[in-house]
């Protein structure tokens, strides 16, 4: 284990620890919206339905994502009932940018197989959405489904990109009995 | 029993001013540490993020297999385990105290008071912020917080929804997004400032806020109530011998807290030590 660095001093004063309502000052964060999705392999034989996200980023700030279905109009203020398609929501703990040099966040692909070091530390997650109603509900009006997904930034450090916070590769729908 | 630490609520501790003094007292000497002593508070936080990157977030893929596993849950008990002891070695009566996000008072209040209050009997509170050191265009400063609404907070039933799944692989991926969710909380953006937010709010800088311990205590006794009702030893086969590097330990090996040395409860209160010889 390499040493740290030298002990701060203390310079500055953490700010009010008062509780407050949701911060105005949050930056609006570029949604998503997928085109028209088929559901038609899709039974409504199941007892849970998730939806995963694969290949999410978490190398910059920490953010919530809601998760609508067929509601492209939604954003961070539209409520988050079923009758608004609100299917459920995502958080990312973000890394809060690259602290490193040139390279340092650069996640390199593809893996080689046989390597025994632990993959990089920022490889993309896989997020679950336990949504079994609200795809029941998107069922229950058509074989075809849109995703809007809607970044609430949380936090994050001045290395951010606060506009396109969220990128990710995949949707999938996931089915149990 | 006698042999094991409990670990106490955030409120019960409240409740106990001789045990709440030991661990400010035990912060406060870590906090006073040079960062390159491996005893100090910047050296235990600086493993997690910047500048060692040590922590394990979401799921990677294994070595010679393709399956994706998630060390989030044991490597965090390991790292509290080592903290906890860095911290004992201050002041032998401190002990790591969970907050639970989901009782009243913090739906009521937030954050605890005992971390809240910026000064204790005239001196700067050890629980309040911690050192930062500087990272890039972050310089040195002392950890602040700009948390959200109290209203926003995780619900008990949501853990108990939690408590519910019985595969570890599907809880151990729905308590990191709660646990996502807090560091947002508890970090949040400063208002007065809309690119800047608080040191929860990224894996670079979190540990290094005091309620960092205690919000990942909160995890791990999740874990621990989980694996009461789910089993100890409920984790996928070839977890087990995963290393939890730099602890020296794997996964196998943080099964058991009663094996590490310690146990969950709200207090602790010696009623009597004159017993019947």
């Amino acid at each position: 284990m390499a040493a740290a660095k030298k002990p701060a001093k203390k310079v500055t004063k953490p700010s009010s620890r008062a509780p407050k309502a949701a911060s105005s000052s949050r930056p609006v964060a570029e949604k998503y919206t997928s085109t028209a999705l088929s559901l038609e392999s899709v039974s409504q034989d199941f007892a849970r339905a998730d939806l995963r996200f694969d290949g999410v980023d978490h190398s910059q700030s920490t953010f919530e994502a809601r998760v609508f279905l067929n509601n492209a109009e939604a954003n961070e203020k539209t409520p988050t009932t079923p009758e608004s398609g609100y299917a459920g929501r995502f958080h990312i703990f973000g890394h809060g940018g690259c602290f490193g040099d040139v390279g340092h966040c650069e996640v390199r692909g593809p893996r080689r197989p046989f390597d025994p070091r632990p993959a990089h530390p920022l490889t993309p997650a896989t997020k679950i959405v336990i949504a079994t109603q609200a795809i029941r509900q998107a069922l229950g009006k058509g074989k075809q489904v849109t995703v809007t997904v809607v970044p609430i930034v949380l936090s994050g450090t001045k290395l951010c990109d606060f506009k396109k916070v969220l990128k990710f590769d995949k949707i999938s729908v996931v089915t149990y009995r | 029993m006698s042999n094991l630490t409990l670990r106490p609520s955030v409120e019960g501790l409240e409740q106990a001013p001789d045990q709440l003094q030991a661990l400010r007292d035990a912060y406060g000497k870590m906090q006073a540490l040079r960062g390159d002593d491996n005893r100090s508070w910047v050296y235990w936080a600086g493993l997690h993020g910047y500048p060692q990157w040590m922590c394990w977030h979401h799921g990677r893929v294994g070595q010679g297999n393709p399956r994706r596993y998630n060390l989030f849950l044991p490597w965090h008990r390991a790292f509290l385990l080592y903290f906890e002891h860095s911290m004992k070695d201050q002041n032998e009566k401190a002990v790591l105290p969970w907050w639970d996000w989901t009782s009243d008072t913090s739906h009521s209040i937030g954050l605890p008071s005992s971390f809240t209050d910026p000064q204790v009997d005239g001196a700067a509170n050890p629980l309040y912020s911690g050192p930062v050191p500087s990272m890039l265009s972050v310089p040195e400063h002392t950890s602040a917080r700009y948390p959200g609404s109290p209203a926003e907070l995780p619900t008990a039933d949501q853990v108990e929804t939690l408590l519910s799944l019985s595969s570890f692989v599907d809880f151990t991926l729905q308590i990191e997004d709660i646990h996502d969710q807090i560091h947002g909380w508890a970090g949040g953006m400063n208002p007065a400032n809309s690119d800047e937010g608080g040191d929860m709010g990224a894996v670079a800088t979190a540990a290094y806020d005091p309620i960092f311990w205690s919000h990942h205590c909160m995890i791990d006794r999740i874990w621990y109530l989980w694996q009461l009702r789910q089993g100890v030893n409920n984790v996928p086969d070839d977890y087990v011998q995963k290393p939890l590097a730099p602890f020296g330990l794997t996964v196998g090996d943080v099964l058991d807290i009663n094996r590490l040395g310690y146990e969950y409860g709200v207090t602790e209160q010696v009623l009597t030590t004159d017993g019947p010889a």
